[in-house]
């Protein structure tokens, strides 16, 4: 079998700010220090690549605590390294070192660090490779990472080919999290393997096609649905961009748009242009992706979606869209408005709309366990 | 106490019982796909005997089965009856639970009992072969293991998602000598039209029964068989019920409620037909009868009371029943067999009437109560099965709160050997609780422009 060439990266600093209640790293590394905090994701990263020692892999890293020293300490030998990065490191060199080791050429870039490190290599790689993340960061809402870092070596295929699906990388406002204000923000959609058998209960491994064509058909069904004068706002993500695809409309990816009547009235709509275009209009439906890792329903972490808005729309009003790979890895749906009486309003359950004329009726909130027995029958 | 309920062999039913003769006003006949007019024993002997088109129009209440027929089905009926003594322990009730249990037939299954009398009259009338649709498997099976004994032929196009993913019933079918083709296939038109557009599809019910109606229709000495929805076929499987009413009557039981799983309905006229015929007949106007089906596919009760085909390529005949649409393809549930769009137009017409009603359940909560099954009175069953055990339960708790003693009888219809797979999605916790967007099918369906 062909080598696999893996680029690797490591967000040194990556959840330091944990430790010391800093709920995040990002642009704090040297307060966290002074508080105390010692740095953790070199060890998080060995831990993940010792499964990977003596596979027929090949990795393209960058120097000292990015890369380097972690894949020695897992005794793998068989790299370059192909950028230095400044000391302390920061987002730049993440950056830096991803176009580096991208102009290599590479099958797969796996990184270590959170959400920020997630975003700054999203940043650098876009959608040219799969990215893999090793968990090591303060927050992880973004879906590109491996459950723990030991499962990445399930992840990372011993034979055939490299199995991927879409993700959402999750931009979480550090500041406005250290005051525990949620604010999740789509910020990009990158390409993460699947790993073959890791979902082998249904025996339903969903792969790019798969997901490409659960996508167009969701696009398909709610654009066939679209009723004449009502106003359709579609938010971030490639499920909602279908339904715009499939329309013929130059939706915005990660912003909010407004159609009527098959017509793209308004791109990327702030929380004013919002509620001026709901003021010309008797009737609307919003159109929402499921985000993230942890079933994130847009709520109050947008610009756009505040209470307000939602009143006006309505919650019945609310159209969420999902592919089953998507939501397989997705227990439980989370509602956060900001406004507990709204939140109660969606009730204990919402359907997603799964492809043309289907749906999953999925839970919000609570504990995502499997009913044991008893739980309804004793 | 007694546990098992049985009857001695010569104690089977000698005649089926046809609930046709019983209904207050005669079914609005089936249309013609191309004419539109009402179909008659001509336009279908294309692809049915002579003898089965007779039993689809029948009138008279009773139809003799024959004497090879019931040699057969002696392998395992009459099926045992049990009395679920630990399931009402557990769920504290004072609810009485009977079930029948069917998957003590070769194929494991209900759908032998239609398969036998299906192979028996199309060998009658020199038919070599038969050609049938499958989606899980349990049809396909059951038709291998009928065709065996009349040595026919067999051609089973099986739903591609399934053919790949649950490869023991295509194994059984080659046990008993049967081909089993993916569908769509390229043997056929309308297969190949569907995978011209899409060579990915993973195919359906729907398609898979446009494939089969083509094969038998191409070819003189092969004829099609369908596994639920059609008249005879409801006709065949009232085995199950007659067996039911004579063995609660040995032990002085009527049922108050009668439960059964509707796909195309057929278990369901099977256990309930003999019931809902003393219901309209009046000797019995009290006994409630619960249809129950999957909230993905949930035909009786959120779709449409209309004239619609029965396959995607609209080959069968127009039914009047109720339909969720002849294009709509049910989310890949792992109760396949309940994955159908339609349901047969006599359970159609007992529910509009009220004389039977129906409920929808999700995919989870049927899990739970089929491991509550599983551990009280053993039977692993098929998530088919399981519906009807969901609703059983809930009508048991019911009683649990009101503190009535009904008697309660639901059609176990079969073992869930192999569904284990779908068992372990249950548990790892990734089994969807697939659901019907109604409001919104509503409206895209509010945009086709209206033909007919």
């Amino acid at each position: 079998m062909q080598e696999l060439r893996v680029g690797f990266v490591v967000n040194p600093v990556a959840g330091m700010g944990g430790r010391v209640g800093l709920k995040g790293t990002d642009g704090l590394a040297d307060r966290a220090r002074a508080l105390g905090a010692e740095p953790t994701a070199g060890a998080r990263a060995t831990a993940a690549l010792l499964p990977l020692a003596g596979r027929p892999l090949r990795f393209v890293t960058a120097g000292g605590g990015m890369g380097e020293a972690a894949l020695s300490a897992a005794g793998i030998a068989g790299f370059d390294c192909v950028y230095r990065p400044a000391v302390p490191t920061t987002a730049l060199d993440t950056r830096a070192a991803c176009r580096a080791i991208l102009e290599q050429g590479v099958d797969l870039l796996l990184f270590c660090g959170g959400d920020g490190t997630a975003r700054d290599v999203a940043d650098a790689v876009g959608r040219a490779v799969p990215i893999l993340g090793i968990p090591a960061g303060v927050k992880m809402y973004s879906s590109v990472f491996a459950v723990d870092p030991a499962a990445v070596g399930a992840v990372v295929p011993t034979d055939g080919p490299l199995r991927c699906t879409d993700a959402e990388v999750i931009d979480v406002d550090e500041a406005a999290y250290r005051a525990n204000d949620l604010r999740t923000v789509l910020h990009a959609v990158v390409r993460t393997p699947v790993a073959p058998g890791l979902v082998q209960a249904t025996k339903q491994v969903f792969e790019e096609a798969d997901e490409d064509r659960a996508r167009a058909a969701i696009g398909a069904f709610i654009a066939d649905a679209m009723l004449p004068g009502v106003l359709y706002i579609l938010g971030p993500g490639t499920t909602t961009g279908a339904v715009g695809r499939h329309l013929g409309l130059e939706t915005t990816l990660l912003g909010f748009d407004a159609v009527l009547d098959g017509r793209l009235i308004k791109a990327d709509l702030d929380e004013n242009a919002l509620l001026a275009q709901l003021e010309m209009v008797g009737e609307a439906r919003l159109v929402l992706s499921v985000i993230g890792a942890q079933g994130f329903v847009l709520g109050r972490g947008t610009q756009v979606c505040t209470p307000s808005v939602l009143r006006r729309i309505g919650p019945r009003h609310l159209l969420l869209l999902g592919t089953p790979g998507k939501l397989v890895r997705t227990p439980a749906l989370h509602i956060d408005t900001g406004d507990p009486a709204l939140d109660a309003a969606f009730g204990p359950h919402l359907q997603v709309v799964t492809g043309y004329g289907t749906a999953q009726r999925k839970r919000v909130g609570g504990d995502p366990a499997a009913p044991i027995m008893g739980e309804r029958n004793g | 106490m007694q546990t098992k309920i049985h009857l001695d062999e010569d104690e089977m039913p000698r005649r089926w019982y046809n609930i046709q003769a019983d209904l207050p006003a005669p079914l609005d006949p089936p249309l013609n796909p191309k004419t539109g007019v009402p179909v008659t024993p001509g336009d279908l002997s294309a692809i049915f005997p002579a003898e089965l088109i007779r039993q689809e129009m029948t009138a008279a209440r009773f139809v003799d089965i024959p004497d090879e027929v019931i040699d057969i089905l002696r392998l395992w009926r009459p099926s045992p009856l049990f009395r679920a003594r630990r399931l009402e322990e557990y769920l504290k009730t004072p609810a009485r639970i009977y079930y029948k249990y069917e998957g003590v037939s070769p194929a494991g299954s209900h759908k032998p009992n239609t398969a036998v009398p299906q192979a028996y009259y199309n060998r009658q009338e020199g038919i070599e072969r038969l050609a049938t649709e499958t989606g899980a498997g349990q049809w396909g099976s059951a038709l291998a293991f009928a065709t065996c004994h009349f040595e026919m032929d067999c051609t089973v196009y099986m739903v591609r998602s399934s053919y790949a993913q649950k490869p023991y019933r295509k194994m059984m079918m080659q046990v008993w000598g049967a081909e089993c083709h993916p569908s769509p296939s390229i043997l056929t038109a309308s297969g190949r039209a569907v995978l011209e557009k899409d060579p990915n599809t993973p195919g359906s019910l729907g398609i898979a029964i446009s494939e089969a109606v083509e094969d038998a229709a191409n070819h003189a000495n092969t004829n099609y068989a369908l596994g639920s929805v059609l008249n005879h076929v409801c006709l065949h499987q009232t085995v199950i019920g007659l067996e039911a009413r004579e063995q609660l009557a040995s032990v002085d039981e009527y049922p108050d409620v009668v439960i059964g799983a509707v796909g195309g309905g057929s278990n369901f006229a099977g256990i309930a037909f003999p019931f809902a015929g003393d219901k309209l007949t009046g000797k019995k106007p009290e006994v409630e009868l619960i249809g129950v089906e999957p909230a993905a596919c949930p035909t009786l009760t959120k779709g449409l009371y209309a004239y619609d085909y029965g396959d995607v390529a609209g080959l069968t005949p127009i039914m009047k029943m109720f339909t969720l649409g002849h294009d709509f393809v049910p989310p890949d549930i792992h109760a396949g067999g309940l994955r159908y769009h339609g349901v047969s137009p006599i359970v159609s017409r007992l529910v509009r009437d009220g004389v039977a009603r129906a409920v929808s359940v999700y995919q989870n909560e049927v899990f739970d109560a089929a491991q509550t099954f599983a551990r009280t009175e053993g039977i692993i069953p098929a998530p088919e099965a399981a519906h009807a055990i969901r609703t059983a339960i809930d009508v048991a708790l019911e009683c649990r709160r009101t503190g009535e003693a009904r008697t309660i009888l639901f059609n176990n219809t079969g073992h869930g050997h192999f569904d284990l797979a779908s068992y372990e999605a249950y548990y790892a916790g990734i089994l969807p609780d697939y659901d019907y967007p109604e409001e919104l099918i509503r409206d895209a369906l509010s945009r086709l422009p209206k033909v007919g």
